[in-house]
């Protein structure tokens, strides 16, 4: 779909999609479009083992249970939470699995403080109202309305920036599987065909703005995704992301192993020391996650692609890096500032490479932001 | 038996799968060897796993069909005396071997300790009751001694677990199967989805050979021992280990045939499927007798049984949390479902109830094994069927687990979790979900964003599968000592076997019985971790004696290091002796040890013997040592056992009197050296002169001279001016110098600008003085109120810390001292402040000394002509005479005597 930004999972992915129902013979729960087993495959790629006879590339990094559990869940009675850190690829793990499941992920419901029952229920076309009275023509049905009515998988993102009443809301949803329309007299009550199910997302770090009530968690079913700190599986990741991103913008750029390297590295060395600090002062704002890794890349190669050598370079990197995790000045400046020049600058010397370069971008930044 | 037709087919894999008949022939075809070899020995090998309930049943119907009559186990062979009391342990418990004093191997290796646990779930464990209840069987283990463990391989440092039942042990397991590198387990786990070995395990093998009969069991698991010797030797070094290992197991066992004259077909040897594909040449009864057994180091080894858990068997060996424990349920639940009738010793502790050994019936017919490998790998795995009942019962307990520890589960999540099971084990291939699907399924359903209890739910399942097991040393399996303890405990009337903390409480003035009770949980807690024993209320100091006290105690939780106190000797007592003699004797031992250990000796033993022995060692420390370090530790010990002895001892010990009189003469040297010398701090020279003068009494009593003291102060030339005013002091209190000498120096010091600003380094001299003079107070309480009154702030603020520290780190002798004295000297009232002067500001010039000799009147008398001329020039008229003596006047004015008589008789 190349005249879309971002195609979401099931445009994205459709060819491989009708590939694999077209040969799933395992049984589907509901109105699912593929086996459990199958939507696993498809997460987490194929092997040789599988008995495939294509590949299948893995499109979530993270452990092989989560990913069970996950679907597993979606076939019960409950909804899915997934909880984590922001940017462990809560949001992109959601989309894959409605994309797998119903063929569409983009009935969703975005959280914030401003989401009001309507948003998950219902609400009026005003002018329709005047025109024909209240009726099912004149309602406009929610996202999660729409998941409802056809049997498929509606999405809640950031379940705890919404306030208590809209969360509330959500329980009776998940428990009777209904919504009743009091302002209409009959067909005043939509049903949820079978195959509708949840997933929600929830930022760990969001703890405490609103707390779910115990009655709706216990309608969920709470999957943590930890942060990736397997080198390995970060790599993959971040080498994942980045093409995907360059097919996007259609930019033919290299990016070298060793620069990966540095990048991996340089993010293992500042979480070490974001997990060392003592006070909030001491340690970046940034949660330095695998997104935030991807963001760092992202913004070195559109840099070096529009305004540089058409060539990715450490120094375009070091760059990148303090301007994308300096946010508060002069705390995040300070730490880029120590991290620079106590461990790349000895760094450099010991071992050589890209890192003097690294650091001389690191070093150009910082004085342009002081 | 022939396995030629799997010959033929794997030939045929390898060349298909294989650009050509290489590598993955020589590796197929080379397993399928090391099977054949290992079935057609005629000493049948048993292969094992650890831990594994599969192997612990296989064998069970094993011993019963065959009923061999000698055992041959891979088992330290020095361990065997041990298990025959087993059956008075609740298991799982370790065989341990134990040295503290090594002889042989680098004395930092000590203590060395090699543990063999045993579960009850375990093949060994069947082998060892089966031949121990059965008349005429032999059991023999063959496998490498101790000492030869360490011999073979330096043990690893390892940062020892405190939690760790088994302390920083060695452990040796049999049946250790496990690949070899990190690759193969990773692909194992990988594919075969699972999370970890013992689940990889759990599914492939032991399922799979759950019900598999005898041959087919030997023969998959000599399959899969060669198959991870083959595709991964790993390290070389622990290669070599193992086939020494192997080539000293045979060598033993074909010694222990000829000498017996046993025949092979009526033995079993028990060993891990890695050793029975072992390629060694000694391999077989037939093999060959190359392999020389290295004779044992001079080490002498403690053999004993210490409690073992769950938990302790998996941190030890690298195996999942919670492995063991689903691995007891499993067993527990294979027999109930294959009806074998495990073996037992009779009397197990913490067993079910000992049936009465049915006579077994004889042994069933040998067949000739055939090729069930074929067969076997062939066959597609059977699923073993959904225990619905089983699986309820789990989802129920586990919600009613989550409730006790905080988590609002309900029925619902019963539901929930039943339903997640199946499905999980549905996507993972598996008709009944195990106890690791129910545990995903558990923690996906009732696990929410916080903890609200101690443990997890992750945790909970494990608890439930059976929880980690702390095994128990019964009483009669423990070392004499141990016994002797809980013996002399008695009157305590608790259970010290159990675990946890238990409160004693000692009322030893009513009940003068506990006093023996007393000494020995003072002794326990002077050799015992922390927590074993520790006292509430109640302290034990020189000479007193216990009235009223509480203990906390823990023996049972602390059960392994009251046993491997056991090694050391044979009651408590011995035990303390020991460890006080290895402390005094020790090389790097100081006087002030060597005087605590002669306190500890006192305390803990009331051994005069003991402390007379410690004393010498003392002094012969004393008068080796060149520094004076140790000075106010040995004041205050040799001050201590010296007012203990006087108030205790009629006569005073020969030692402390040696040690008094070497004391003084030692101190009286070194003090020049102390003086001068910028390494020694002024409290120890304070210490010195506290020794020489608060023992000086009696050491001149014995036969000291204080001459040397007097010349070793009048050697001393101190240039740091804390220093120097303890010289003062010293000189002070041998008289040499008077108060208002001192006094005029210190006014020096402080009307003297270039003197000033060391005031106050004097004034911490003169207070450290205070231990050695304490007749100073005044003085110092002087001193201290000039430096208030007449030191500049920028001198005094920066040395008030000092001061404050010292007075602290002294201040149980010091302060109260100070505070009296000053009490007595400044105003109690504020009113009174501003009339009072200050006592040495306040003081009388002296008067001049009237010398009332008798020698001037006799001399007047004599010579009446100067007070004549005196009269005469003063105009005074008349003559005088010398006075009569007082007899005289009495009887010339008699009335005062008579006025005096009358007063006292009435």
């Amino acid at each position: 779909m190349s005249d879309l930004l971002r195609a979401p999972a099931e445009l994205k992915y459709a060819e491989e999609l009708d590939w694999l129902e077209s040969v799933d013979d395992n049984p589907k729960p509901f109105s699912w479009r593929l086996s459990p087993k199958m939507i696993r495959l498809f997460v987490l790629g194929a092997e040789r083992s599988d008995g495939l006879d294509r590949e299948i590339a893995q499109k979530w990094f993270g452990d092989r249970s989560i990913v069970e559990r996950a679907i597993v869940t979606l076939a019960s009675d409950r909804g899915l939470l997934l909880i984590g850190d922001p940017g462990t690829g809560k949001s992109w793990l959601a989309e894959l699995l409605a994309a797998a499941i119903s063929r569409n992920s983009t009935q969703v419901v975005q959280g914030t403080a401003g989401t009001t029952e309507d948003h998950i229920k219902y609400s009026w076309n005003v002018s329709m109202v005047i025109a024909k009275g209240q009726s099912r023509e004149s309602m406009i049905p929610s996202p999660i309305m729409n998941a409802m009515e056809s049997g498929t998988i509606g999405r809640f993102e950031e379940l705890t920036r919404s306030t208590s009443d809209v969360q509330d809301a959500l329980i009776s949803i998940l428990s009777e599987k209904y919504v009743s329309v009091p302002e209409l007299d009959t067909d005043n009550i939509v049903f949820a065909q079978p195959g509708f199910s949840i997933i929600a997302t929830a930022n760990s770090r969001d703890r405490g703005v609103n707390d779910l009530s115990s009655a709706l968690k216990r309608r969920f079913n709470f999957v943590r995704i930890p942060v990736v700190t397997n080198k390995k599986s970060e790599a993959e990741i971040v080498r994942f992301r980045t093409e995907e991103l360059l097919r996007r913008h259609q930019i033919e750029l290299d990016v070298p192993p060793t620069l990966l390297d540095v990048l991996l590295r340089s993010f293992a060395d500042l979480r070490a020391a974001s997990a060392a600090a003592g006070s909030d002062d001491e340690k970046l704002e940034s949660a330095l996650s695998t997104a935030e890794q991807i963001g760092v890349l992202e913004d070195a190669i559109l840099h070096s692609n529009f305004f540089g050598e058409r060539e990715l370079t450490a120094r375009s990197l070091g760059s990148s890096l303090v301007g994308s995790l300096s946010r508060r000045a002069p705390e995040d400046l300070a730490i880029m500032n120590k991290y620079l020049h106590g461990v790349v600058e000895p760094r450099g010397k010991d071992e050589g490479g890209l890192w003097p370069e690294f650091l001389a971008g690191g070093r150009d930044t910082i004085a342009t932001l002081s | 038996m022939s396995f030629e037709s799997l010959r033929t087919q794997l030939q045929q894999a390898a060349t298909t799968f294989a650009d050509g008949p290489g590598a993955l022939e020589g590796i197929l075809l080379g397993m399928v060897d090391d099977v054949d070899r290992a079935v057609s020995e005629p000493l049948e090998i048993f292969p094992v796993c650890h831990h594994s309930p599969a192997s612990a049943v296989a064998m069970a119907r094993r011993l019963r069909d065959k009923q061999p009559k000698v055992i041959y186990l891979e088992l330290c062979e020095d361990m065997a005396p041990l298990l025959t009391e087993l059956r008075n342990c609740r298991l799982p418990v370790a065989v341990q071997a134990f040295s503290s004093e090594v002889d042989g191997f680098p004395a930092e290796w000590a203590p060395l300790s090699v543990v063999a646990p045993i579960t009850e779930a375990s093949a060994e464990y069947q082998a060892i009751a089966y031949a121990l209840d059965t008349p005429g069987v032999e059991l023999v283990l063959v496998d490498r001694s101790s000492d030869h463990v360490f011999q073979w391989q330096p043990p690893e440092t390892r940062p020892a677990d405190e939690d760790a039942l088994h302390g920083d042990a060695v452990g040796v397991e049999i049946g250790d199967l496990r690949p070899r590198f990190a690759e193969l387990e990773e692909y194992l786990l990988h594919h075969g989805k699972v999370r970890h070995w013992s689940e990889w395990w759990h599914q492939y093998v032991e399922l799979p050979l759950g019900d598999s009969d005898h041959d087919t069991y030997r023969q998959v698991m000599f399959l899969i021992g060669s198959l991870f010797r083959r595709l991964a030797p790993g390290d070389p070094r622990r290669v070599r280990v193992d086939e020494d290992r192997e080539r000293y197991m045979w060598t033993r066992m074909r010694e222990h045939l000829a000498v017996s004259g046993a025949d092979p077909a009526d033995c079993l040897y028990v060993c891990g499927a890695f050793h029975a594909a072992s390629r060694v040449a000694e391999f077989g009864v037939d093999g060959s007798d190359g392999f020389v057994i290295s004779p044992r180091s001079a080490t002498v080894w403690q053999h004993g049984l210490i409690p073992s858990s769950h938990a302790a068997i998996e941190a030890q060996f690298g195996l999942a949390a919670g492995s063991v424990s689903i691995a007891a349920t499993e067993w527990a639940k294979n027999l109930r479902r294959t009806r074998v009738t495990p073996c037992q010793l009779a009397g197990q502790a913490g067993g079910k109830k000992a049936r009465k050994p049915a006579a077994l019936p004889g042994p069933g017919p040998e067949l000739a094994a055939a090729d069930q490998l074929s067969g076997f790998l062939r066959r597609s795995p059977v699923l073993d069927r959904l225990d619905e009942a089983e699986l309820l019962g789990w989802s129920v307990e586990i919600v009613r687990a989550a409730r006790r520890n905080g988590y609002l589960a309900s029925t619902a999540d019963a539901i929930a979790v039943f339903e997640t099971s199946i499905l999980l084990a549905g996507m993972r291939d598996r008709a009944r979900p195990t106890p690791y699907d129910f545990q995903d399924a558990a923690v996906t359903c009732i696990e929410k964003d916080v903890v609200p209890g101690r443990r997890d739910v992750g945790r909970l399942v494990e608890i439930m599968m059976g929880g980690d097991r702390i095994g128990q040393v019964g009483y009669d399996a423990l070392p004499p000592l141990a016994r002797d303890v809980h013996d002399r405990l008695a009157p305590l009337d608790l259970k010290l076997q159990q675990r946890g903390v238990q409160r004693a409480l000692l009322d030893i003035a009513s009940r003068p019985e506990l006093e023996p009770c007393s000494n020995l949980l003072w002794m326990l807690r002077y050799l015992l971790p922390r927590g074993a024993a520790r006292p509430i209320m109640g302290e034990r100091k020189l000479g007193e004696r216990p009235i009223q006290e509480s203990w906390d105690l823990a023996l049972g939780t602390h059960q392994r290091a009251l046993i491997e106190l056991g090694y050391e000797g044979v009651s408590v007592e011995q035990v303390v002796e020991q460890r006080l003699r290895r402390s005094a004797y020790d090389p790097q031992a100081t006087t002030a040890s060597v005087l605590e250990a002669v306190e500890d000796a006192v305390r803990y033993l009331h051994s005069p013997r003991l402390a007379g022995d410690l004393g010498t060692r003392a002094l012969e420390v004393l008068a080796g040592e060149r520094t004076v370090d140790g000075a106010p530790e040995v004041l205050r010990r040799s001050r201590r056992l010296l007012a203990y002895y006087r108030t205790n001892e009629p006569v005073l010990p020969q030692w402390i009197e040696s040690f008094v009189r070497t004391g003084y003469a030692h101190y009286c040297t070194l003090l020049p050296t102390a003086f001068t010398d910028e390494e020694a701090g002024v409290d120890q020279v304070a210490a010195m002169l506290g020794f020489l003068f608060s023992m000086e009494s009696l050491a001149l009593s014995l036969g000291c001279d204080r001459t040397q003291l007097e010349l070793a102060v009048a050697q001393s030339h101190p240039e740091e001016p804390a220093k120097v005013a303890l010289l003062w002091a010293a000189r002070v209190h041998l008289g040499r110098l008077s108060r208002a000498e001192l006094r005029v120096r210190c006014d020096d010091l402080l009307g003297n600008p270039l003197s000033l600003p060391s005031y106050p380094r004097y004034l911490s001299g003169f207070v450290h003085a205070l231990d050695p003079v304490p007749s100073l107070v005044d003085f110092v309480v002087e001193t201290m109120s000039n430096a208030f009154a007449h030191l500049p702030d920028p001198l005094l603020l920066p040395w008030l810390p000092t001061l404050i520290s010292t007075l602290r780190s002294r201040g149980a002798q010091f302060v109260p001292l100070l505070i009296r004295e000053a009490g007595r000297l400044f105003p109690g009232r504020l009113p009174a402040l501003d009339e009072w002067v200050p006592p040495w500001l306040d003081q009388p010039a002296p008067l001049a000394a009237r010398t009332t000799s008798g020698t001037g009147l006799a001399l007047l008398a004599a010579h009446p002509a100067t007070c004549d001329a005196v009269a005469d020039l003063l105009g005074c008229g008349g003559s005088w005479q010398a006075a009569p003596g007082g007899a005289v006047l009495l009887s010339r004015h008699p009335d005062t005597a008579v006025a005096l008589e009358a007063l006292l008789a009435t």
